[in-house]
């Protein structure tokens, strides 16, 4: 059944673009609409990412009706910084990993969406403009945007600010 | 974008090498949920109720070939009724149905003051403006003639309460307003649109307990009680540019098959009915 082979990156968009632990909801309910309107999907499309669409779509609706800044706090699966003895590389690049994944979170919502479709859910910035249905020119804006603020985390000189563990 | 910077890159196969450690809680198995779903209202003999000037799926139906299909989309088309008529039971999975033009989604409490977010308050003053003031897109006064005039539905009357103090058209006709500024029930304002649209015209965050099936002129309609958010959407879907707003005392939406009404003043439940039954 399409429902269990698309869960899973329909529930990561869904959880990414800031549905948070509201994701399964969302996600359940992109299905059934997606069922809905099967007569509208063009045999030979490929699913998913008519899916994604009503996924992006939904997720808006939700982040609107509950009028809160679409922005969850996305956080990274490893842990801070647990592991002092390890490798002063290591513990430079996850410190730099948290300190670019805060910078994402403060992003403007617009920017961070396009980011999130980009570099997040791998989409194209065709497949980027379709979920945010945006135009192309500003999926390119934003995402130019976005990266540019987080320009400074991402140059290696801007590491003066980590102390030795 | 021409020339793309070494930092630009670098930024890019940074975020994608994030995008890997990124903590995304499991999903739940929504397989038997959404069958559930699609199979529930299939049963044959239960009474269906579609909402009025709804029959988006008939043509396309034609067209297809697979049964699954056709049993998909027929009985999705009942789905919302069995939303409102099991509101705790389906509040969990369902927040969302939509009704003759206007979604509603469910408020995670009966009362809209505690879903606001502290930062979105409006002044005290204006935390719940009048219902005549509520502004929507283009809003523009006439006099009822010549909104007949401008618009492609049929406006209705109430003869209960006779010729409404305003007339406002909006959104180059999409919405007509009637608005009554004083009467026994305080102020009344009547939304008028199109009703045999596949459109969305206004979003209402309710809270379903709030929400009760009842019936006028032999058509389905939905009483909602207690004061809720509502935001109007455009013809594209999105929002106006006006924040949301609270409506005051009680609401019923209904239809007609042609035109969609929602009437909203401080009266109970029989009282929006009489009115609504002497809408002509």
């Amino acid at each position: 059944m399409l429902v269990a082979r698309y869960t899973l990156p329909a529930h990561r968009a869904a959880f990414l673009l800031g549905a948070g632990e509201e994701a399964d909801d969302v996600v359940q309910e992109a299905f059934v609409k997606a069922f809905r309107h099967l007569s509208r999907f063009r045999a030979g499309e490929p699913f998913g990412p008519w899916l994604l669409r009503i996924v992006a779509n939904e997720t808006r609706n939700l982040t609107r009706s509950r009028r809160r800044r679409a922005a969850l706090t996305l956080r990274l699966a490893a842990p801070d910084i647990t592991a002092p003895d390890g490798p002063v590389d290591e513990v430079l690049a996850v410190e730099r990993r948290a300190g670019l994944m805060a910078a994402v979170n403060a992003l403007p919502d617009r920017e961070r969406q396009v980011l999130v479709c980009r570099y997040f859910l791998d989409l194209s910035e065709a497949e980027t403009a379709q979920a945010l249905a945006c135009p192309l020119g500003s999926v390119k804006s934003r995402a130019w945007r976005g990266l540019n603020r987080l320009r400074g985390l991402l140059l290696p000189d801007e590491q003066t600010r980590i102390s030795s563990g | 974008m021409a020339d793309r910077a070494p930092w630009l890159a670098a930024a890019e196969s940074e975020l994608r090498a994030v995008a890997r450690e990124l903590e995304v809680p499991p999903p739940r198995d929504l397989t038997a949920v959404v069958r559930q779903r699609l199979e529930e209202h299939a049963a044959p003999g239960r009474p269906r109720w579609r909402a009025p000037g709804r029959p988006r799926w008939r043509a396309p139906v034609r067209r297809l070939r697979r049964r699954a299909v056709l049993t998909a989309l027929a009985v999705l088309a009942a789905l919302a009724v069995v939303v409102i008529a099991t509101p705790q039971g389906r509040a969990a999975i369902s927040r969302v149905f939509r009704f003759d033009g206007v979604e509603l989604r469910q408020s995670q409490s009966p009362g809209p003051g505690q879903t606001q977010s502290p930062g979105q308050t409006q002044s005290p003053g204006q935390s719940r403006p009048a219902t005549g003031s509520a502004s929507l897109p283009g809003e523009q006064r006439m006099s009822l003639a010549q909104a007949r005039r401008q618009v492609s539905f049929p406006i209705l009357v109430p003869a209960v309460l006779g010729q409404p103090g305003q007339v406002l058209v909006s959104d180059g006709g999409r919405v007509v307003s009637l608005v009554y500024l004083r009467t026994r029930y305080g102020q009344v304002r009547i939304d008028e649109f199109a009703g045999q649209v596949d459109q969305i015209y206004f979003e209402k965050i309710v809270y379903l307990g709030n929400v009760t099936k009842v019936t006028v002129n032999g058509r389905k309609a939905l009483w909602i009680k207690g004061p809720h958010e509502l935001v109007y959407l455009r013809a594209d879907g999105t929002t106006a540019e006006a924040p949301p707003r609270l409506t005051t005392g009680n609401t019923l939406l209904w239809g007609t098959g042609r035109a969609a009404l929602r009437l909203e003043g401080e009266f109970g439940e029989k009282t929006a009915l009489a009115i609504a039954r002497s809408a002509h």
